[in-house]
């Protein structure tokens, strides 16, 4: 690069440069002989190369005579810009979320050396394992890949805040060991995080505060640090705030405070798994040499404790991947759906263009007469398409600015991924750079066509004074051609939307085996000493919630129980009392969850057999479960199980009595079988948490009030919160799918709208072109209704090809989102065939308003104005 | 004759080595010196004047001739006699080799 070069282009030092350069040759001029130097012209073009920007100043005179050419056909020049802001603004739109979500770096320092730390049974994914705390401090001291390791509890807990003169509440906190926050880089905003020292019993009543509570409950006190707050009812020392962008939430909603570890009798069980460990990677040392010495530890732990660990391997995984499995396929699915969009948008401008193309033909076939090379014709043209794609592509952006914010309300908590907190959806450098690419690469791709046909066209033929153009009936094939490409496009994204609807509403008519109507729950901590396993912390909970809010005026039913269906579970081993024991690695095991009495009445889940949970069943007397019908076919396919009795946990665990089978009722998800469940009541196993179920005989809502009163009659200094219908939980679980569904509908029918257009533009223009030879049909005795044969005819032969063009494409993109779809085949005749004849009857009504203007010419008029 | 291709650059550079020349008695030099048998177009020698003072190594002033007519006359820099410095011996070496290979012109 010369950089002297740089200044001429600025148009005052060109200009100099040409005056000095003219002087120059005139001057030679009169020093030689007449004719001596030759053509002065030619050296003075050859020299202005040297300097000059000669390919930019073309290409800006290419752009200031595409805006001319655009300007004068304002009508032309609206449809285009307005149809690519579509294509272009839903791509921007969908991009602008990607990338606030997905693409969005995790909030610590050198996030991509920190991974996550599983034990694995059994191969492949999905066995991933969360550890136990003696795994977590082998951990700590076998492996070197590290510079730090740390463990939180995978599911944490509601924690009590309350203070005297306010009301109590209950927020949601993690119990988490010293190094959590220093592994991830994430220093406290106030005051220090955990110290080692705090992760024991005795000096663990610290707790440190998320930005939000702190602002919200403290006032944004700044001398909080220090200060003893009542977390529990116990007292506990403020030893830091984080800063409000450490939003953390892992397998829950964010938390809002931490608490050291502090291992409890449990956590010594080396067979007891319930911390997610994760660590920061030494500088040079890679994700796949990690998996390699967490697998070596894995089958370390399964020699030295078959008990507990038989068969047991081990791997890492990049923590910034982590969770956005599921949105991948979701991702492609909508990506696809707005390329589609895009392409279809492109279709129609390159129609506009084509169809205005035919004016344009003298104009280029003077050019190329006076010596215009086809390469300059197709830059000049490309320019102008450019132009129109630029002009579109920002009116996309600002539309994007509107439906990206709106996007973003629309899919809510649906939009918070594991670890980010994502406030706003910004349309920052990348969703410009990414709108800009595929502006510029719309307009190459749609100005093919008008190159394609300008190029294709002779000299001679347009500049024949009153010449019929014998090529037309040829461009009006492309036209139709891309007429069929377009339908055949809007039936993909059209069928994507209808595979989506059926699956939703497959989904909805499942029978979830439960009575969702009606139903309030609320979540309370209970806390107590010896967390999952040990004797309830409140003996009485079940029996003071039954008494207190059981006699609000229209309760039905009340019950607690630990997991919500749809809201996560547990899971346990163990060993059936009369069959030979299992090996620790074919142990048998299933989901497990806690409940009051009265839990299978208030969601009205039948009891097949035997009885549910009574006051009846208390520490003093046999322990006792209820199954669910899952759970009895797998174990008791040929027996009645009720009397039969499991060591839970394993041989030594206690002996649980089964009373009863329930019903299946879903507790995954509507599109998952039922796996195997039981529950134990409350009142023989604690759970530190509890759900609150109340059904009532109308309006649930209305209940919240009365029932946080009667609380406070019984347990005066505790907090209730996530006060959820059943309806909106049941709901919720199919949110993975609404979304998708909801933006594949809207997007369905603007692909709808764009080809319907299309076709109509293309129609009408084809009728415009013929107004000749219909006059000449009509006066030798074709009446309207045969016009009108002939042009429907011609059009929807294309529009059939293009369908059957998309339900090939639909059914393969089909078989490239079945992970979308719930009881419905991609190939599905029902969906296939109901969006095709939408299709078809919208194809028709767009030819059929052109049709009805060439059956009602007036032959005479048309063929006098030839 | 056809000039080889950078040929003219270096003509250029040293006919200017005697003093300041304008672009019409840069022509008429390397006529005169080649014993007038390297006719320069001068549609080809005005680009490459341009060409030259654009990469520094001449440079253009207005004077006036030896009729007393006004002028721009072009003048060899620093950097200018460097580059004909180098390209005059890799001009010596590519004579001497093409030289080597053909010998003397052989006889039937």
């Amino acid at each position: 690069m010369n950089w002297q070069k740089l200044k001429y282009l600025l148009p005052s030092v060109r200009r100099e440069r040409e005056r000095d350069m003219r002087e120059e040759l005139d001057a030679l001029r009169s020093l030689a002989e007449p004719g001596e130097l030759g053509n002065l012209t030619l050296a003075a073009e050859d020299a202005r190369a040297v300097w000059g920007w000669t390919w930019l100043t073309s290409l800006a005179a290419d752009i200031r005579y595409g805006f001319r050419t655009l300007l004068r056909e304002p009508g032309f020049l609206a449809a285009a810009v307005l149809t690519l802001a579509l294509g272009v603004g839903a791509n921007t739109t969908i991009f602008s979320v990607i990338n606030a979500t997905i693409l969005k770096p995790l909030p610590f320092p050198d996030s991509d050396r920190l991974v996550l730390l599983w034990k694995t049974f059994g191969k492949g994914p999905g066995n991933e394992q969360i550890i136990s705390a003696p795994d977590f401090w082998d951990l700590k001291s076998q492996t070197h890949s590290f510079e730090g390791v740390a463990i939180f509890d995978s599911s944490g807990r509601g924690y009590n805040l309350s203070a005297r003169g306010t009301e109590p509440e209950q927020v949601s906190g993690l119990r988490v060991s010293a190094g959590f926050f220093s592994v991830l880089g994430a220093k406290p905003m106030l005051g220090r995080s955990f110290l080692t020292e705090e992760e024991l019993p005795g000096r663990d009543h610290e707790v440190i505060l998320s930005y939000g509570l702190w602002e919200r409950r403290y006032g944004g006190d700044k001398g909080i640090v220090g200060r003893t707050i009542q977390v529990d009812g116990e007292p506990f020392t403020v030893v830091g705030v984080m800063p409000r962008e450490f939003a953390w939430r892992f397998w829950s909603g964010p938390r809002q405070l931490w608490v050291p570890v502090g291992y409890t009798k449990t956590d010594y069980g080396r067979g007891n798994n319930s911390f997610v460990s994760f660590g920061r990677l030494k500088p040079g040392v890679t994700v796949a040499q990690a998996r390699l010495e967490m697998a070596a530890f894995g089958s370390r732990l399964a020699k030295q404790y078959p008990a507990d660990d038989a068969g047991a391997g081990g791997t890492a995984e990049s923590l910034a991947g982590y969770g956005l499995e599921g949105a991948r396929s979701m991702v492609f699915t909508l990506l696809a759906a707005v390329g589609f969009v895009l392409l279809i948008a492109c279709v129609n401008v390159a129609n506009l263009m084509l169809a205005r193309g035919a004016s344009r033909q003298k104009e280029i076939a003077i050019r190329r007469a006076l010596g215009a090379s086809g390469w300059r014709i197709a830059r000049q043209l490309l320019t102008e398409s450019v132009l129109l794609a630029v002009l579109g592509g920002a009116a996309g952006v600002l539309l994007a600015t509107w439906s990206s914010s709106l996007l973003f309300h629309l899919l809510g908590p649906d939009t918070q991924l594991p670890m980010r907190q994502v406030n706003s959806i910004p349309i920052d450098g990348h969703v410009l750079t990414f709108a800009s690419i595929v502006s510029c690469l719309t307009g190459v791709l749609f100005g093919l066509a008008p190159v394609i046909s300008a190029l294709r066209t002779g000299v001679n033929e347009p500049l024949k004074e009153g010449g019929r153009d014998s090529t037309e009936g040829g461009r009006s094939r492309l036209r139709y051609a891309l007429v069929a490409s377009e339908v055949a496009l809007a039936l993909i994204v059209l069928s994507g939307a209808g595979l989506m609807i059926k699956s939703a509403s497959r989904l909805m008519g499942v029978d979830p085996g439960l009575n969702p109507d009606n139903v309030l729950t609320m979540q309370m901590s209970v806390p107590q000493e010896a967390i999952y396993t040990g004797p309830p912390g409140l003996p009485l909970f079940c029996r003071d919630l039954a008494e207190h809010v059981g006699a609000i005026p229209g309760v039905v039913a009340v019950s607690a129980v630990a997991h919500l269906p749809f809201e996560g579970n547990a899971g346990r081993g163990f060993q059936i009392e009369g069959r030979p024991p299992a090996t620790p690695e074919n142990m048998p095991g299933a989901n497990y969850s806690v409940a009051c009495p009265g839990y299978f009445r208030s969601m009205q889940i039948p009891v097949l057999k035997g009885r549910e949970f009574n006051e009846q069943d208390t520490l003093e007397s046999p322990g006792v479960i209820v199954i669910n019908e899952a759970m009895a076919r797998k174990f008791w396919p040929k027996e009645n199980p009720v009397g039969k009795a499991i060591r839970f946990g394993g041989s030594d665990g206690p002996r649980l009595t089964i009373i009863g089978v329930a019903g299946d009722a879903r507790f995954q998800g509507l599109d998952t079988p039922v796996p195997s469940q039981f529950m134990r009541p409350y009142t023989q196993s604690g759970w530190p948490y509890m759900n609150i179920v109340v059904r009532t005989k109308f309006a649930p809502s209305t209940f919240i009030a009365p029932i946080k009163k009667a609380f406070r009659e019984f347990l005066p200094d505790r907090a209730i919160s996530d006060t959820e219908l059943m309806t909106d939980i049941l709901r919720d679980s199919m949110a993975s799918r609404r979304v998708p569904m909801l933006l594949l509908s809207a997007f369905s029918v603007v692909a709808l709208l764009l080809a319907a257009m299309g076709i109509m533009g293309v129609v009408s223009h084809s009728v415009t072109q013929r107004k000749q030879e219909i006059g000449i049909r009509m006066a030798l005795g074709a009446r309207g209704a045969d016009v009108l044969g002939l042009v429907l005819v011609g059009s929807m032969k294309w529009v059939l090809a293009g369908l059957a063009a998309g339900i090939a494409g639909s059914i393969g993109i089909g078989f490239l989102m079945e992970a979308l779809l719930y009881g419905v085949r991609p190939t599905d005749p029902m969906v296939l065939g109901t969006v095709s004849a939408l299709l078809a009857a919208v194809a028709l009504l767009a030819s059929y308003v052109p049709a009805r203007r060439a059956a009602n010419l007036d032959p005479i008029r048309t063929l006098r104005h030839e | 004759m056809d000039l080889l291709q950078g040929t003219l650059d270096m003509l250029v550079l040293r006919t200017l080595i005697f003093g300041p020349l304008h672009g019409y008695g840069i022509a008429r030099a390397i006529h005169g010196n080649s014993n007038e048998a390297l006719a320069i177009e001068f549609g080809s020698l005005y680009p490459a004047l341009k060409r030259l003072e654009m990469k520094g190594w001449i440079t253009s002033k207005w004077d006036t001739s030896e009729l007393n007519r006004r002028a721009k006359f072009y003048r060899l820099t620093a950097a200018g006699r460097k580059h004909l410095t180098q390209e005059h011996s890799k001009w010596a070496e590519f004579v001497e080799a093409v030289t080597s290979v053909m010998g003397p012109v052989p006889v039937k």
